[in-house]
């Protein structure tokens, strides 16, 4: 299977206003379009969107644009055994996603990073047909941080910025009265040329402007980790065995925030659900996991290899920062600062990090 | 849209075998493909079994894949899965998705004497490697096996290892004396280290419950074995078998996909999460 096309032959750059932004949402009928919306508990999260209700502005959504793609809970197959005269006959039916395409407005860019990365877990020797069918049908419009969304923001420490076009097809910056667009591939260009009329030709105020919007916005950006990519990597693999881990893991209460609202968290569980036990009628069906379980790796007899939190909080750390490093050359982070933000007993990944940093020197 | 890697196709029990009652029960099953097409496996790979209704569970391929007729499971009653598993019957169906894993790398071994060490339900994981070893013999030295279990009763594919007596080197032994027993009483490591296997040439393979596996190892390196020369099989909880659902890891390894089957030099070198 093949990933999706992010060449395009020229990037377009244009300008739309922005009171014409339900103008374009409308022409994208052969879409559906989503967007964030405060939601009943006062947090932001992605919603079907019409040309009446499309909106950017909203600081980050709770849970990352990856739950489009990669939702919390889908079905993989149905099964039906049904016996007659003797005679089982057991029905196994693939469920794949719709075929409805998506286009997702408002993902920030350490968002779209996080779905590039999710691309090379779901690809390789196994490629996740569940995972590729919605994310070739996805179309992501990302919104530069004008201001980060809030005080952990760290994405300049994860080969990120504010207005990184990773993993996105259209990047917009916020300029006041309009958006400057600019298309990133092919499925973007579709997207612009479906309203062409509503986009005007940037003037050179404006490129300047975009510029120093990006600019403005790094150095809004208070967090950071003291490591880089490689240093980190190779200071882990000294510290397996380091009483750091069941130190900063004191506090944990198992909850899981830090990993299910992650952006590039991906581990998942597979389950049988039972509707009807004679005849057998079911489903089996993936729901997001979480490393921070003792379950998750509990083998049948008892016998569990990551038994406290102190392995599990090294898994979580190893995993994003040594692991996926060694193996694809990236972070598996992109700094987004949920897990640093909603931890509710505070355990913050970036001061961990620095421990790490600091350690031996 | 290439084949589906989630769904399992359909194969029915043909066998069924009870190799040991009660608390610890192990039974071995035999399944062919609904649609007599199957896959191609090497020496220990596993499968992913379904259930339908109870859900997956990873199980080494115990049969040689020299034997197109059938797969073999020999299947410890553990867990949610593996105990529905022990209620079926012959006829009925189960899911299969695979072959998953690295499996042996038997045609490195072929010149060798290959030393087989097995505890339990470990026999399972080997007899596939042994079986094709043996059916190839010209190609290897010497066989053996140093083989044990708690009790005679918990002793597995108690016929076949009647039979293989008279093609290869068998050493049984069992944890505690029985009226009877004529062999080795001892744990299996003590076995290994009575027997006294000369690491010449040798591989030696050894598979079992996790605390054998180490001591096993330790007497092997007690009689001069070096790590290139051991091969063990690892295993850990496991959803996904593709590397992507990301419980069965030992370092950057998915056990999954770039295990279950290590070099002792390979394995001193991740981290002891298994």
């Amino acid at each position: 299977m093949k990933t999706p096309e992010t060449l395009s032959g020229e990037m377009m750059e244009k300008i739309l206003e922005k009171r014409s932004l339900p103008s374009w949402v409308k022409k994208l009928d052969s879409w559906t379009v989503y967007a964030p919306r405060k939601d009943e508990n006062e947090r932001w999260n992605y919603d079907i969107a019409g040309s009446d209700s499309v909106g950017l502005d909203f600081t980050v959504t709770t849970l990352p644009a990856k739950a489009l793609i990669f939702p919390q809970r889908e079905i993989f197959l149905e099964f039906l055994k049904t016996a007659a005269e003797n005679r089982e006959t057991l029905e196994v039916k693939e469920v794949l996603p719709g075929e409805k395409p998506v286009v997702i407005f408002g993902v920030r860019p350490c968002d779209a990073k996080a779905i590039s990365l999710l691309d090379k877990v779901f690809s390789g020797d196994f490629v996740d047909p569940y995972y590729w069918t919605r994310r070739k049908q996805t179309i992501l419009v990302g919104l530069a941080c004008g201001t980060p969304p809030w005080e952990n923001c760290f994405c300049l420490s994860t080969e990120g910025s504010p207005h990184s076009e990773e993993g996105l097809d259209i990047l917009l910056t916020d300029l006041g009265d309009r958006y400057f667009v600019k298309t990133l591939t092919e499925n973007g260009e579709k997207l612009v040329n479906r309203a062409k009329d509503l986009f005007k030709e940037p003037r050179p105020e404006d490129k300047k402007k975009v510029k120093a919007v990006h600019a403005e916005a790094e150095k809004k950006i208070v967090r950071g980790i003291k490591g880089v990519k490689k240093d980190l990597a190779a200071k882990l693999r000294g510290m397996f065995d380091s009483p750091l881990w069941d130190e900063e893991s004191m506090s944990c209460l198992r909850c899981g925030i830090c990993t299910y609202l992650c952006p590039s968290c991906h581990c998942f569980d597979i389950n049988d659900e039972v509707d009807s036990v004679s005849p057998l009628h079911g489903k089996r069906v993936r729901t997001w996991d979480n490393c921070q379980f003792p379950d998750f790796t509990m083998h049948s007899s008892g016998h569990n290899p990551r038994p406290d939190k102190a392995s599990r909080l090294r898994q979580r750390l190893f995993h994003k920062f040594q692991y996926f490093v060694e193996t694809y050359d990236k972070i598996m982070c992109t700094g987004c600062g949920r897990c640093v933000s909603l931890c509710p007993v505070g355990i913050d990944i970036i001061k961990v990090l620095d421990k790490v940093s600091d350690h031996g020197s | 849209m290439d084949h589906n890697v989630y769904i399992p196709k359909l194969a029915k029990i043909i066998q069924i075998k009870e190799e040991v009652g009660g608390a610890r029960a192990i039974k071995t099953f035999r399944t062919v493909f609904t649609n007599g097409h199957g896959f191609d496996h090497r020496c220990g790979q596993c499968a992913m079994l379904s259930v339908f209704g109870k859900g997956e569970s990873m199980i080494s391929i115990s049969s040689s894949p020299l034997v197109k007729d059938y797969l073999q499971f020999s299947i410890l009653k553990m867990g949610r899965v593996t105990s529905a598993l022990h209620e079926m019957e012959v006829g009925d169906l189960i899911g299969i998705r695979g072959p998953y894993g690295n499996g042996f790398p038997l045609d490195r071994w072929k010149g060798k004497k290959l030393l087989f060490i097995g505890g339990g339900i470990g026999l399972a994981p080997i007899w596939s490697v042994l079986q094709t070893a043996l059916a190839n013999k010209g190609e290897y030295g010497d066989l053996t096996l140093i083989y044990g279990a708690r009790t005679s009763k918990d002793i597995v594919f108690k016929e076949e290892l009647a039979d293989l007596k008279n093609k290869m080197t068998v050493f049984l032994s069992i944890d505690v004396a029985e009226p009877g027993w004529e062999e080795f009483v001892g744990f299996v490591p003590q076995n290994v280290l009575d027997k006294k296997p000369a690491p010449a040439n040798t591989i030696a393979i050894t598979c079992g419950p996790p605390i054998m596996i180490k001591f096993v190892i330790k007497a092997l390196k007690d009689l001069t074995f070096e790590d290139q020369q051991i091969y063990t099989t690892v295993e850990n909880k496991m959803k996904c078998g593709i590397g992507k659902c990301g419980r069965c890891n030992i370092g950057l390894h998915y056990v999954c996909k770039d295990g279950p089957v290590y070099s002792w030099a390979e394995l001193k070198r991740l981290p002891q999460e298994y």
